[in-house]
């Protein structure tokens, strides 16, 4: 599903690279988590993937097509398959939920008529259902600034669903929220991807969270790969408690 | 440079930053003759003035209102298709839309020639190009509109949160739709407030124009000016102050309804 060979990057303005040679390989459906301390290269890693972030060297294969190779234009198509969960939600605040979510069909709509809020019906059955599956449906015309935290972000979640993402890339989409909320939508986010087969990279800081759901753990230091681990349940907890270790985690 | 390194680090920055604006100001009042006393001795003259405004005469407020109603339609037409021209420009001159340098830097420089030159001296220049009257006028705004607003609009867009533009585009959404979905809807409310301000400015400045030929009210105002009917120049004065206020009002009450701000907490 996800390869990434030799991936390296660095920052114009900065002397340190954000990413040295990292190589991974995810498989369809896998919910990983992506540890490290700030500055370790994680949010770098996400935006590279969906090419947010066009990386220095290396190559990156989504089923088996390097995306760094594409024209724009099938760059766009490989996007709407990979859905991006932002911390600050990122959501157009003036709008409302329905217009916000509907713009997770961007990639599918033609141009003209969904700049003027015109979509096909299909469009709308999708973004119903994808805010139905987060629970705001009723509120699908109430403005975005009116929200709580943990609304928005469920707005954002309905918003990368609508894509109908084969994958989803969360770069820290709790640490904006209160603790109760901050499992609320990560198990509501794991959910989600698990019924619908969506592969889920998650960036994460509060690592209570990391003991349920997850099937691998990767860590980043200072740019670099420090660890890989599939999660079986008979070490969950002994591996999860010494990679945090070693991540000054705990 | 090094002095004044060393100066702006000195311990005595504060002061020497005082007897530098104060310097400012002395040099600025010294070339302008700015004086009070001269303003005091002329008070009289003042008073006489204003005092010969009164009672306004309204035996010609009929044409004055035709004019009134000429110089809200140059600026209506003036600042409409100015703000039209530089919402379609104010994209290319925006960094974050716009990559391409040439382009970007040429746009802003039109938006720097168009600001950078008075509506008056426009004025003169589309007179002298399609002759007296209103339609001058209303070049004029449009070209001075265009230049402002446009630079207005394109830092109003730069200013978008570039994450915010970075959510829309990973959706897989083009240029257009980035712009339709993902930002218009973020520079709204800042569009419609420097529309409707330019607006308001365009009235007084097309009664300016009126005065290098360009029509409307500002027409009949140097008239009466010149012919010493103060009292005239007082109900003319009235007039312009009540379009005004209307105008004020009215933009309030259409930026409310347009921009929904009742639903806003």
């Amino acid at each position: 599903m996800i390869k990434i060979e030799n991936l390296s990057h660095k920052y114009k303005n900065r002397d340190e690279e954000a990413l040295k040679s990292i190589n991974l390989h995810i498989k369809k459906g896998e919910i990983v988590a992506l540890l490290g301390p700030s500055g370790s290269g994680k949010s770098t890693l996400i935006k590279c993937i969906n090419k947010l972030v066009k990386p220095c060297s290396g190559k990156i294969f989504i089923n088996g097509v390097n995306i760094l190779d594409l024209k724009p234009r099938q760059l766009k198509e490989i996007r709407r398959k990979i859905a991006v969960i932002f911390q600050g939600f990122n959501l157009i605040e003036r709008e409302t939920v329905l217009k916000n979510a509907l713009n997770g069909r961007l990639g599918y709509a033609k141009t003209l008529s969904s700049c003027f809020n015109h979509f096909e019906k299909e469009d709308y059955d999708i973004v119903e259902e994808s805010l139905k599956s987060v629970s705001l449906w009723e509120i699908r015309n109430e403005r975005v600034c009116n929200l709580s935290g943990g609304q928005k972000q469920r707005v954002a979640i309905a918003r990368a669903l609508a894509q109908n993402p084969e994958i989803i890339l969360a770069d820290e989409p709790v640490s904006n929220l209160d603790p109760t909320l901050m499992k609320d939508i990560l198990s509501l986010l794991k959910r989600l991807c698990k019924e619908k087969g969506i592969t889920l990279i998650i960036t994460l800081h509060f690592i209570e969270m990391l003991k349920k759901d997850f099937q691998r753990i990767i860590g980043l230091v200072d740019g670099k790969l420090f660890f890989d681990d599939e999660l079986q349940d008979y070490l969950k907890e002994e591996t999860l408690k010494k990679r945090l270790e070693q991540l000054g985690y705990i | 440079m090094n002095i004044i390194k060393k100066i702006t680090k000195s311990k005595y920055r504060g002061v020497l930053i005082g007897i530098l604006i104060i310097g400012i100001y002395y040099w600025a009042i010294r070339g302008t003759e700015t004086n009070l006393n001269s303003l005091v001795k002329g008070l009289p003259f003042m008073w006489d003035f204003i005092s010969r405004m009164f009672p306004p005469d309204f035996s010609n407020i009929r044409l004055f209102l035709l004019k009134t109603v000429e110089t809200l339609q140059m600026a209506i037409l003036g600042s409409s298709i100015g703000a039209l021209t530089a919402f379609s420009l104010s994209f290319f001159a925006a960094r974050n839309i716009n990559h391409n340098k040439i382009i970007y830097h040429f746009i802003r420089t039109i938006f720097d020639v168009c600001r950078g030159i008075n509506e008056v001296v426009w004025g003169l220049i589309f007179v002298s190009m399609v002759g007296l009257g209103p339609f001058p006028g209303v070049l004029a705004l449009s070209v001075h509109v265009t230049g402002a607003l446009g630079r207005y609009f394109s830092e109003t867009i730069e200013s978008v949160n570039p994450e915010t533009i970075k959510a829309i585009i990973s959706t897989g959404a083009n240029k257009v739709q980035l712009i339709f979905r993902g930002i218009l809807p973020e520079v709204k409310p800042n569009f419609i407030n420097y529309s409707f301000y330019y607006l308001e400015n365009n009235f007084r400045a097309a009664t300016v124009l009126g005065l290098v030929g360009a029509g409307g009210i500002g027409m009949e105002l140097l008239t009466s000016m010149k012919l010493f009917k103060t009292r005239e120049v007082l109900t003319i004065l009235i007039i312009m102050v009540a379009v005004v206020i209307l105008i004020d009002r009215l933009s309030a009450y259409i930026r409310k309804k347009v921009l929904k701000l009742e639903n806003i907490q």
